[in-house]
């Protein structure tokens, strides 16, 4: 088994924490998709779509798709559980992880295509999308400092893959300049335990 | 029990699908997402995003994100499993659905939002961004036709919560003028299938 991985990019950090707080440790191989090394005929066998992360099993097949991944984990090494146990904890647990990825990290996502200095040249930009869709990740990061409250993690009572999706989005953002505001304090007491967890060095 | 629901809107339809093909009955409440209703104070108490569907449960508790829903009803009823069985089913379905959520619907979402008229007063519009989606989907469509001329359904050779997100989201391209071309014969084949389910009329 290994895990196909660019260190820098926000999705493979998502599945280095998950088997981190897993204590699974497999090999991982690094594709620098900043030189294009994603857009070969070899890797879009692996994965049509041409993203990171992949997970190629011992079988030779692959699975891409960074929370299929990491359930394939969870089935296969249970605990401690990531995505909730039980119908009710596990759909809410589903719930904020979309919530976050949809309304906040898809929108951080677009800012990164059209306004990073970074991604300069990758796609046709259009700055004014980028503009709006900064307001949109703002605005996210305000229903999270509002949902959180006085709660510990994003879906409850207990660390779960949305907390390692929020966290990875939170970095992410920082890097186009959408970071937790001064007001945001349940935002930023969370941050803070999340960050100083030993699975976010990963 | 009662799922808040909205008959002309894409997402409350994938879990109508779902709790059709589980031979589930749920009584559904219309809101009018048109008329705004959703981004009143009433209901964001309900979903602070406003998104529709929401499941409101027996004990008072809410649950949104059409994804979450189905699996809360994968969990109680088991069967027909619509998210597979077993570690690695259960994976490439997820990779399947996000697949199909992320490369195809999203796409999709945005060519509704940047170009339809019946967005126009709500959202402010870049039809720059529409077009370039659109381009987007029609390179999603040629990939899909190969992908079904390898197996029956999307996701492998059995019906799956994939092929419900997959035909929601192309039935939703029609009514923003995107239709499988007749060249795609795979793609037409399958979509012909699905459709034929007692379910897709749900």
């Amino acid at each position: 088994m290994k895990l196909y991985d660019f260190t820098l990019a926000p999705s493979p950090r998502r599945v280095r924490i998950f088997l981190a707080e897993k204590g699974i440790t497999i090999p991982f191989e690094q594709v620098d998709i900043m030189r294009n090394a994603n857009r070969t005929a070899e890797f879009y066998r692996m994965n049509p779509l041409g993203s990171l992360p992949i997970l190629e099993l011992d079988d030779g097949s692959y699975l891409s798709e960074s929370v299929a991944i990491c359930r394939y984990v969870e089935d296969t090494h249970p605990e401690p559980t990531l995505f909730g146990a039980g119908a009710k904890e596990q759909a809410t647990v589903e719930m904020w992880n979309r919530r976050v990825e949809l309304s906040i990290f898809t929108p951080v996502g677009h800012v990164w295509s059209h306004l990073s200095p970074v991604s300069e040249g990758r796609t046709k930009r259009i700055k004014e999308f980028g503009v709006i869709e900064r307001d949109a990740a703002a605005a996210g990061f305000a229903m999270l400092d509002r949902a959180l409250g006085d709660g510990q993690f994003i879906a409850g009572a207990r660390f779960s893959i949305a907390d390692i999706t929020t966290l990875c989005m939170v970095d992410f953002a920082r890097t186009v300049d959408i970071t937790i505001q001064t007001g945001q304090k349940n935002l930023a007491r969370w941050y803070a335990a999340v960050s100083s967890r030993r699975s976010a060095k990963a | 029990m009662k799922i808040y629901d909205f008959k002309l809107a894409p997402n409350p339809r994938r879990v109508r699908i779902f709790l059709a093909e589980k031979g589930l009955k749920v009584p559904l409440e219309e809101i009018d997402i048109m008329k705004g209703v959703n981004r009143q104070e009433q209901f964001l108490r309900i979903n602070p995003l406003g998104g529709i569907p929401v499941l409101e449960l027996d004990d008072g508790r809410y649950l949104a994100e059409s994804v979450a829903i189905c699996r809360y009803f994968e969990e109680l009823h088991p069967e027909p499993a619509l998210f597979g069985k077993g570690a690695f089913e259960r994976a490439t379905i997820e990779m399947w659905n996000r697949r199909m959520e992320f490369a195809l619907f999203v796409p999709i979402g945005m060519v509704w939002m940047h170009l339809h008229e019946l967005t126009r007063a709500r959202v402010k519009q870049i039809p720059e961004v529409g077009e370039q989606q659109k381009k987007v989907v029609e390179m999603r469509y040629r990939w899909l036709d190969e992908e079904f001329g390898q197996r029956q359904f999307i996701a492998g050779d059995k019906f799956s919560v994939a092929d419900i997100t997959a035909m929601v989201a192309i039935d939703f391209a029609k009514f923003n003028n995107i239709s499988i071309e007749p060249q795609f014969k795979h793609l037409q084949r399958w979509h012909q299938a699905v459709s034929s389910r007692p379910s897709a009329a749900a």
